[in-house]
């Protein structure tokens, strides 16, 4: 979790991710930084995100982010 | 079946009784029924086409569904006793027969949309090159007449494979759900493109008849009548004459003409859709949809999402986000990252595939390089927006300017409708060097009218462009008081029913006397040709 928000704070540090919970649909994310945020995200947990992942449910809010992450790492085992 | 005539009015008003009259579980087999019965009113050739867009989309669907349950079981049965090599291999054998299919899928159904579509443009620019090598150019005999609404039904139905392909949504079992998806006629020749998820959900629940639902309904789709017959349809007259003739009009009457397109294609095209969410709320439908006030947008990628938002959002998903993803597009950015630096770096996944979108966007638009250019400027506009907003944020800072200023906000929607106004009307004067030719029109006529008749060449009576006039108003004052509330509740809350029979009452009236004669200008739709 710890480098998830790392990431996080890096695209936009003006966002207190314990709280948001509305980061896609309340337009704090656009499509451009989901894509800067899915690519750091694929280098730092060296997992493949699917296209089929970018829904907002997935990246609502940093909790979402790391159920995602953590259900994408157990299907590649 | 023509949408503005008193037999499309009739066969709602059936379809509405016979709907509410059945028991609830059959009435998506009413719908079903209407769809098809208005489809094969354009032509009962053109079933064909739905019928095996729909029956190869429910067949591969199945198959890649039956693949995904067979590997679930698998794993699931095998997960002690296999090692993780073994399982990726499995996985690996399972996702290329799924890939199989849906390319299959795919190349059928994108083939059909694009042997309409594109094979006269394809066959005229092979000629174009194969005559400069003095080769003689191939005989296009061919007459193919494009199926009513095929761009919308295919795009749509695609979209609903790629899901089940991504296990987003489980693969429908009941072909008869999936041919209504596919053929569902208020929405099939102009859109929404709706996903499955959410139109299945619409039109498979059970639907009871409310006076709220009939009469917010029919409020709406009267509201659509207006825009398309009154504004759309008495500007479609002017529109076409100064695009006939910009070369011999002034720059100022032909920027009127542009700005006077502006205006007809919204009014027309979401007067359509407001027609048919209207007649789906009396079904007690949500249709998806498709406008959110475009001309208030503050940037042109602001814009894009408010304007034909259901293509938009079909471009994001299934365009989009997978150009940016693709493997090589990523190791692309990676060391854009590490070449051109972090900040503009991170930007190039994204712009690679803002490219691909908006070339693909404009030849969804039309076959011509008309639309591939239209939809090069707006791809360019978008990416160059995107470069530069570190540059803009500093500019603004330096300048000192209040971004939530009233009057900043005001510059850039002006500036935004401006620039939306050039862009829209590249491909509609005709070919590529017309439209550029209205613009230079427009920027080195300085001839200055003298007369009302000078100005206006092609108005010939005063009272149909009074009403466009007042229209549009109406329009603008109805989109600012949708900002806070829907127009209808607004209606209720500050009109009793006597005045909001009268507003009624006078539009209907408008419609008669002004859209009627107009109807012979351009008693289609404007997207229907898309």
């Amino acid at each position: 979790m710890e480098e998830l928000l790392e990431i996080l704070n890096d695209i936009n540090p003006d966002v207190d991710y314990s709280k948001e919970k509305n980061l896609i649909d309340g337009k704090v994310y656009d499509s451009f930084s989901i894509i800067t945020l899915v690519s750091n995200i694929s280098e730092e947990f060296d997992i493949e995100i699917g296209p089929e992942y970018l829904v907002p449910e997935n990246f609502n809010s940093a909790e979402a982010m790391w159920k995602m992450i953590q259900k994408i790492q157990e299907d590649e085992d | 079946m023509e949408l503005l005539t008193l037999g499309f009015l009739l066969f709602c008003i059936v379809l509405v009784i016979i709907y509410y009259l059945v028991p609830k579980t059959m009435q998506w087999w009413v719908l079903l029924a209407a769809s098809l019965y208005f489809y094969a009113m354009s032509g009962i050739k053109n079933m064909i086409y739905v019928l095996i867009t729909a029956l190869s989309t429910y067949a591969a669907t199945r198959m890649i569904q039956s693949l995904t349950d067979r590997q679930k079981e698998w794993i699931k049965a095998n997960k002690k006793t296999t090692s993780k090599e073994e399982r990726a291999a499995y996985k690996a054998h399972i996702q290329a027969k799924r890939r199989a299919i849906l390319v299959a899928a795919l190349l059928l159904n994108f083939g059909i949309l694009c042997t309409f579509k594109y094979l006269h443009f394809l066959i005229a620019q092979v000629n174009t090159v194969i005559s400069s090598f003095g080769a003689s150019p191939i005989n296009d005999t061919l007459k193919l007449i494009i199926p009513l609404g095929i761009s919308f039904y295919t795009f749509q139905t695609m979209g609903y494979l790629v899901d089940v392909y991504w296990n987003k949504c489980p693969a429908e079992k009941n072909f008869g759900r999936v041919l209504l998806f596919v053929s569902f006629f208020p929405q099939m020749t102009q859109g929404p493109i709706s996903n499955y998820k959410d139109l299945t959900t619409e039109l498979f629940k059970e639907h009871t008849f409310t006076y709220h639902h009939f009469s917010w309904g029919a409020q709406r789709m009267f509201w659509g009548f207006f825009k398309k017959m009154v504004v759309a349809n008495v500007l479609s007259a002017y529109v076409q004459d100064v695009f006939a003739n910009y070369a011999s009009y002034s720059g100022i009457t032909t920027l009127i003409g542009a700005f006077m397109y502006s205006v007809q294609i919204y009014a027309d095209f979401s007067g359509y859709m407001d027609m048919m969410c209207g007649f789906c709320e009396v079904l007690d439908i949500r249709l998806t949809e498709n406008f959110e006030r475009p001309y208030f947008s503050k940037s042109i990628a602001e814009y894009w999402r408010r304007w034909h938002s259901s293509l938009g959002a079909w471009f994001k998903t299934y365009v989009y986000y997978p150009m940016a993803m693709v493997k090589w597009n990523q190791r692309l950015g990676r060391w854009s990252k590490q070449k051109l630096g972090k900040t503009f770096g991170q930007t190039v996944p994204a712009s690679v595939a803002l490219v691909v979108v908006w070339l693909t966007t404009g030849l969804w638009h039309g076959a011509s390089w008309a639309y591939i250019a239209w939809g090069g400027v707006n791809g360019i506009f978008i990416i160059v927006s995107l470069w530069m907003e570190t540059v803009y944020a500093s500019w603004k800072q330096k300048l000192g300017i209040n971004e939530a200023s009233w009057g900043w906000r005001a510059f850039q929607t002006i500036r935004t409708f401006i620039l939306v106004t050039f862009i829209k009307v590249l491909p509609e004067v005709g070919t590529l060097s017309d439209g550029f030719g209205l613009w230079k029109q427009i920027f080195t006529n300085h001839t200055i009218p003298r007369s009302f008749h000078a100005l206006l060449p092609f108005v010939d009576k005063k009272m149909p462009l009074l009403a466009v006039m007042i229209g549009t108003i109406l329009i603008f004052v109805t989109s600012l008081i949708q900002r806070r509330q829907p127009i209808r509740q607004w209606l209720e809350d500050h009109t009793n029913y006597a005045v909001r029979i009268l507003i009624f009452a006078v539009l209907f009236i408008v419609i008669v006397y002004f859209g009627y004669p107009a109807s012979g200008n351009g008693g289609g739709f404007m997207y229907e040709q898309f």
